[in-house]
């Protein structure tokens, strides 16, 4: 077994794109997110149309959904809920497709298709659909959007000058900790979505290497399903504690 | 020889995991007694499990990404 073949499988495709002189470098973490993007616009564009005032079908599901997403953050951010509750979803929804993505993987790969049909195209292809949040670019993307709504929640819900002083709150010689926090908070939750995302991957991309058959579904349900989804509640689920500390 | 050393550095890097399984068995042992003790407040006592696990999880995922970069130097 040669680590080679995982370094090959772990390394992102880049395409470069030039859009009338500017060049834009597009990664395969971009084009599966795009994936992702139309089957969640599908989504919510099939569930939520022609509503009734009485639900029925697939209305039922979206209400579920939505309500379910609106009584957590009732129950976590307290009563200034409203605002956050689309956006947080939002991202919950996003990284829940997102970090469980890699069950969708059904594209064979270049060698197997150059083999059976003899296209040129094919000879050098490689892409896989693997979890976007496995690169560390997009999981520090959220995180400081996260951070910025958490500030801007403090400045707008508090107001700017509240806000300021909460930084003197119970002494002024814990200022440089609070300014801290704002560093270390959006680093950690970039670094905890990333590295257990990340290393899911390599120990999945492990195993379909040992274990080609049936035993790598086994631990999927742990890596993909069960860790995906729980790194995805965490990320929305701390997002919110930190705008509830922010806004009481 | 350098290369070596940066291979063991990074398996050092790893053994983070330690202290967070220590710690994530210690919570989670403590959120199953709290909830046979009081098994009303379950979903309140979980929320503060997950977060407690959450951060206690951080420490191990440093180390990760500690042994990440220093296997990039290897390459």
């Amino acid at each position: 077994m040669d680590t080679s073949k995982l370094l090959e499988n772990l390394k992102s495709n880049q395409y470069n794109i030039n859009l009338g002189g500017l060049e834009i470098t597009i990664s395969d973490s971009i084009v599966v997110m795009w994936m992702i993007m139309i089957v969640i616009i599908a989504l919510a564009y099939v569930l939520t149309r022609n509503l009734k005032p009485i639900p029925e079908g697939k209305q039922i599901a979206a209400e579920y959904i939505v309500e379910t997403i609106n009584s957590f953050f009732k129950q976590t951010i307290g009563h200034h809920w409203k605002p956050f509750a689309p956006y947080l979803g939002t991202i919950l929804i996003f990284l829940v497709f997102a970090n469980t993505v890699s069950l969708f993987n059904i594209i064979p790969s270049g060698e197997l298709l150059y083999s059976l049909t003899h296209f040129e195209i094919f000879k050098h292809f490689h892409f896989h659909v693997s979890p976007p949040t496995k690169d560390i670019n997009i999981t520090a993307a959220l995180a400081v959007m996260s951070i910025f709504l958490v500030i801007g929640s403090g400045i707008i819900i508090k107001g700017p000058i509240a806000f300021l002083k909460s930084f003197f709150e119970p002494l002024w010689i814990m200022l440089p900790f609070k300014i801290l926090d704002y560093f270390s908070r959006p680093l950690s939750l970039c670094m905890r979505l990333f590295g257990n995302v990340f290393a899911a991957y390599v120990l999945m991309e492990l195993i379909y290497m040992i274990f080609p058959l049936i035993i790598p579904a086994i631990f999927s349900i742990y890596f993909d399903l069960f860790d995906g989804g729980l790194q995805a509640f965490i990320f929305v689920f701390l997002t919110s504690i930190y705008i509830s500390e922010t806004v009481e | 020889m350098d290369q070596g050393l940066i291979a063991i550095a990074a398996a050092i890097a790893v053994f983070t995991g330690a202290g967070a399984g220590i710690g994530i068995g210690i919570g989670t042992s403590k959120a199953v007694e709290a909830v046979s003790r009081q098994p009303e407040a379950s979903s309140k006592i979980l929320m503060v499990t997950i977060l407690g696990l959450a951060l206690a999880e951080a420490t191990a995922i440093y180390g990760l990404v500690i042994a990440f970069l220093l296997y990039g130097k290897l390459l």
